[in-house]
């Protein structure tokens, strides 16, 4: 960081907050610049507070995959929590203090030996940010989206994921205000694993359906 | 995900719902996505167009989303129902299992019912 | 060949088994002006100032040129621009003004702060 790139600051006293995107070495880009000028024209009309765009930021880093695997790691061990959970996803995620800040509602798809779950959003990216965080790239661009629904098999193969023919795949295409947390198949030879052990296998992937959870001997043998 | 039931106890019968507040079609019911075309917002897919599915379930009411879109924010409720669709039903070279299937869920006020010939 | 029909007919998010570029696993970790213009369309919900089916219908309003072109965050950065002209709450020029001050705060317009000159 350079200290010149903070002169700006002398000038603009009438508000109190750090442009934090506007201050690093670089020169803005564009739509730095474009971000930066909507929030302060928010922030002049008081429509928008900077206060509540940090904070918000802070709910936002809150959530990450490690929310989700505890979760799905707790069903694996707690076959009341499993019930509970494939029930009222949402409700049993907030009896847990995590919240649905955007108002969707959640479904928990369960993976069986017969069944296998997808997940994709063809129209926009919905996914299910309160208990996951932000989806991947890939999750948002078009090759993902407009393959899940026509050709699911030949992209998971993409991503290593073989579903054999006499399992039925099950793509859910999300378009509305809910969302859905894959609950994968519980890995073979980890009967001796505790509940954090458990967690520690279950990747962001797997609860969108695009891999299957593996004990840590299958990934040291592949 | 509330499951709306007709009251059977005469002690409710007599209770009259808001127009649209009630479902209009219940799970294992058979739909039919309507062929209509929007333009400038719409939250069914086109894929999707004229395809039968299954009702799964239903999804708590919610307003119309392609109204929603344009700001029209205080609209009367509707459900969404939660419709498993067969693959090989939506794309005519499907290649994978017969069994598979697509789940999405649509707004009422594109659903029409399927009377079992 | 498609009809003006077909044209119409599909909105340029609506995706689902189409023809697509190959399939990568990208990953993207966000900038933070990416962040905050995720936080700011939380909070642009939350008020409904800017619903999230509006943010929606505003993206897909950019038309498939500028879809194409601009990044995830870019798109709705611009969306919201648009949008809150459209409500009233911004105008266009205001919004100029205010990006011509922001860049001003950069001292020299043609060198960038790490001596570079400006591509």
């Amino acid at each position: 960081m350079h200290e010149q790139d903070h002169d700006h600051d002398h000038d603009h006293h009438d508000h109190d907050h750090d442009h934090a995107e506007i201050s690093a070495t670089e020169r803005p880009g564009y739509f730095d610049i474009l971000q930066a000028a909507l929030e302060e024209l928010l922030n002049e009309r008081k429509l928008v507070t900077t206060a509540e765009i940090e904070r918000q930021i802070d709910v936002l880093d809150s959530r990450t995959p490690a929310l989700g695997a505890t979760i799905v790691a707790r069903a694996w061990t707690d076959p009341d929590f499993r019930q509970q959970l494939l029930a009222d996803g949402r409700g049993t995620c907030e009896s847990l203090g995590i919240t649905f800040y955007d108002d969707t509602g959640l479904i928990v798809l369960e993976n069986t030996e017969t069944v296998h779950n997808l997940v994709v959003c063809t129209l926009c990216s919905c996914y299910p940010r309160p208990l996951l965080g932000l989806p991947p790239e890939w999750y948002k661009l078009k090759p993902y989206r407009a393959r899940a629904v026509i050709e699911p098999r030949a992209l998971l193969a993409e991503f290593g994921t073989i579903i054999p023919d006499d399992v039925e795949i099950r793509v859910a295409d999300s378009t509305s205000a809910l969302r859905f947390l894959v609950l994968p198949l519980r890995p073979k030879g980890t009967d001796d694993y505790t509940e954090e052990q458990l967690a520690a296998l279950v990747t962001r992937d797997a609860m969108i359906g695009v891999v299957t959870v593996k004990a840590n001997d299958e990934r040291v043998a592949a | 995900m509330r499951q709306h039931l007709p009251p059977d106890d005469p002690r409710f019968i007599r209770i009259v719902p808001a127009l649209q507040e009630t479902p209009i079609f219940q799970p294992g019911q058979h739909v039919r996505v309507l062929e209509r075309f929007p333009l400038g917002h719409y939250r069914v897919p086109l894929y999707l167009r004229g395809r039968i599915g299954g009702v799964e379930r239903l999804v708590l009411p919610a307003i119309d989303n392609e109204e929603e879109g344009f700001g029209l924010n205080a609209g009367v409720k509707r459900h969404y129902y939660r419709i498993a669709v067969p693959m090989s039903d939506i794309w005519t070279d499907y290649a994978g299992s017969s069994r598979d299937q697509l789940y999405i869920e649509v707004f009422e006020t594109w659903l029409e019912a399927v009377h079992d010939a | 060949m498609i009809t003006i029909e077909d044209f119409m007919h599909r909105l340029p998010n609506d995706v689902g088994g189409q023809a697509s570029p190959a399939f990568a696993r990208v990953e993207h970790a966000l900038a933070p002006w990416e962040k905050r213009c995720h936080a700011l369309a939380d909070v642009l919900d939350y008020h409904k100032l800017i619903s999230t089916e509006e943010k929606r219908r505003g993206v897909e309003g950019l038309g498939a040129d500028v879809i194409n072109r601009l990044s995830y965050y870019e798109r709705w950065a611009t969306a919201f621009a648009v949008l809150l002209f459209e409500k009233g709450i911004l105008t266009p020029t205001e919004l100029a003004e205010k990006m011509a001050e922001i860049e001003a705060r950069w001292p020299d317009e043609r060198v960038s702060s790490t001596g570079e000159p400006r591509p």
